[in-house]
Parts: structure tokens; sequence; C-alpha cells
């Protein structure tokens, strides 16, 4: 079994909103404003208006469900969603809350992540199981999709 | 907890309903051989792990192989998603380095054929471990592949699981401590359509 890059994939998280203590967890919703993708076959922008709902759990692990818009550049929306985990030693989280950068092999950040499009060119993203791996910064995350083959 | 729900749902492809029942029989057809060989030597042991091409990020190794016995499907016909069919789990195994057992009868695979050709599975069982851990597991995935492949597969043939496309993303809970990494894991499934049954070999993503 093999995988290859689909694209490197960032987007703008402005200040999150933190709804605190729920059933599950603590939750916090990170509104996406914006970002860029790039990769051998796609490429564009994200839009406006998606976001992360993540979920901290009893266990620490930051659950991640995104949820957003690509515009290649050539026109074409293409709905991402993801769902991830994000875990590690507990100062290398506390350094990524005082938003500083950390070497992301020293924490475990993996979103498991699904696509629609419409447009025949990228039909081939409906088809796929993608494993994406993130990069937390403090602008906001930077992932590197691969395509399961 | 927030489940994996990121699933999308497209609209079906009504004018292509007709096409889409006879490959759902077709498909079901080949998802209905009864397990048999359950008792014979778990295969999948030694397989390799993910390889990225280039070179860099991914990496992964062996979590376990999955062999599900099935009843036959309930075959629900034409729902507004695609070609609804439901196989409920009798039993299985299950074997990894680190954690093996078996499969408990009562979970089941929700399988959607949609408009575009492509099966999508939704899956929960629930396994028991050698020593008594319960462990939910659920996945979504896919199935797809040349329509000769798929037409063997309906045929139930044996067909070389490179030849079409079978991958899921497994999710995990456990209350086990010994166990309890599989709560932190993301991991992928190639599954392979055999005559026995659907066997799954599961990577955890390093």
């Amino acid at each position: 079994m093999t995988s290859r890059l689909l694209m490197t994939l960032q987007v703008v998280v402005p200040p999150p909103q933190r709804l605190g203590g729920v059933p599950h967890g603590t939750r916090v919703i990170a509104p996406i404003t914006g970002g860029t993708f790039d990769g051998p076959r796609l490429r564009g922008k994200v839009l406006a208006g998606g976001g992360d709902w993540t979920l901290s759990r009893s266990d620490s692990v930051l659950e991640l469900d995104l949820r957003i818009t690509l515009e290649t550049d050539d026109g074409a929306l293409i709905s991402m969603s993801s769902f991830g985990l994000r875990h590690g030693p507990p100062e290398v989280l506390a350094a990524l809350a005082r938003g500083e950068s950390v070497d992301p092999s020293a924490y475990y950040f993996r979103t498991a992540a699904r696509f629609e499009a419409s447009a025949q060119r990228y039909g081939y993203l409906n088809r796929l199981i993608a494993i994406a791996y993130g990069d937390r910064r403090a602008s906001g995350p930077i992932y590197t999709v691969e395509e399961i083959l | 907890m927030s489940a994996f729900e990121s699933e999308g749902r497209r609209p079906g492809g009504v004018h292509r309903r007709v096409v889409l029942k006879a490959a759902a029989a077709a498909f079901v057809a080949g998802a209905t051989n009864a397990w048999a060989g359950f008792a014979h030597a778990l295969a999948g042991h030694g397989h390799s792990p993910i390889v990225n091409t280039r070179g860099t990020a991914m990496n992964s190794r062996p979590l376990m192989t999955v062999r599900i016995a099935a009843a036959p499907p309930q075959k629900l016909g034409a729902v507004p998603h695609g070609i609804r069919s439901i196989v409920l789990v009798s039993g299985g195994d299950f074997e990894g380095p680190r954690l093996r057992g078996k499969v408990l009868p009562g979970g089941g695979d929700w399988l959607l054929l949609r408009s575009d050709g492509v099966l999508e599975l939704d899956l929960r069982i629930t396994l028991e471990t050698d020593d008594h851990a319960l462990i939910y597991m659920t996945f979504q995935g896919v199935r797809h592949g040349p329509p000769a492949a798929i037409a063997a597969l309906s045929r139930g043939e044996n067909v070389d699981p490179a030849s079409y496309y079978f991958r899921t993303l497994p999710r995990f809970e456990t209350s086990a401590e010994a166990y309890a990494y599989l709560n932190r894991m993301v991991t992928v499934g190639v599954g392979e359509a055999r005559l026995a049954g659907a066997v799954h070999r599961i990577y955890e993503v390093l």
C-alpha cells in the first residue's frame, strides 16, 4: 500500500469561539476565514465560512471535525471534511497553546479527509481516502494531505 | 462524542437507478458468500506498511487484520442517496501484534451504492479481545474499481485486491486501559472482498 501527495493545505483561523465544557468535553469552534491549497493536481483557495469544531476529550485528546469549501484556480468548488486527533506531551501542548512554533513531530496530529466535487475533472476526489498530517502554526494549521493509493 | 460525521451524502442519481439496481444486485451477490475458512490461519501478517512515494511524512505500521463474517444482506433497494444494502455481522476474528480476539455478532455494515458507482461502507461492530476487553469499532470507506473486477467480485470470484480500491477509515472506542491507545490513533484499512468474507488490514498512521 502506498500514498502520494494530494496537496498542502493552509487555513487561516481567527480567534476561536470557546464554548467551554459541554457533555462530551470542552468545545472550541475555530471559524476558517480563508487559506490556500496546492498540489500536483489541484490548487486554489479556501473559501471563508467553514470551520473546525474541536472537542477536547476527557482523555486530553483533541478531536477535530473540519468542514471547508475549496475553490480551485479553474473555478470548481470542492467540499472537504475531515476528522482527526491531536495529542502529545503536556509541555508540547502547552507550547502550542502559547502560540509557539513546535516541531510537528513532537506531537500527534493526524486527520482523515473526504471530498465531494461535482466537476468531472475533480471526480477522483469523490473516490479516494486521504490522510493529513497536521502542523499547528500560530496563524492556523498546515496540513499535508496524502491520497491513500 | 463527536463521531465521524463528516461523510458527505450526495443527491441520488435518480435517472441511473435502474442501472444501479442491477449493479447493486451484482454487488450483493458478491457480498453474500457465506463465511468459510474462519478457522484457517490469519492472513496479513508481515504485510508492508504504507509507503510514502514522496519518501517523507507518511509512516504506518500494521495494527491488525479483521475478518468479518456476514449474514445475507438486507436489500433495501433505491433510497434517496443510492442503493442501500445492510449487511449484519454474525462474527469474525481479529489479530495483530498488540491485540487479538473475536468480532461479536450484532454489528453491521450499512452499504450505499452511489450514483457514481462507488460503494460507500459504514460499519459498526464490537470487538472482544482475548482478555475480555470490549472495543467499539466503526469505519467509513469506499470500494470501487474497473467494471470487470467489480463484476468478478459479484460473481463470487476471488479477485486480486490490487485490482480494485477498497479503503476504510476505522475508529475505535474502548474503556480498557490496556487498549486505550486505540482511542488516540488515526488508522487506514485496506479491504479485500474474499469468498470467505471481508478482510480488513488495518494500519496505524504514525
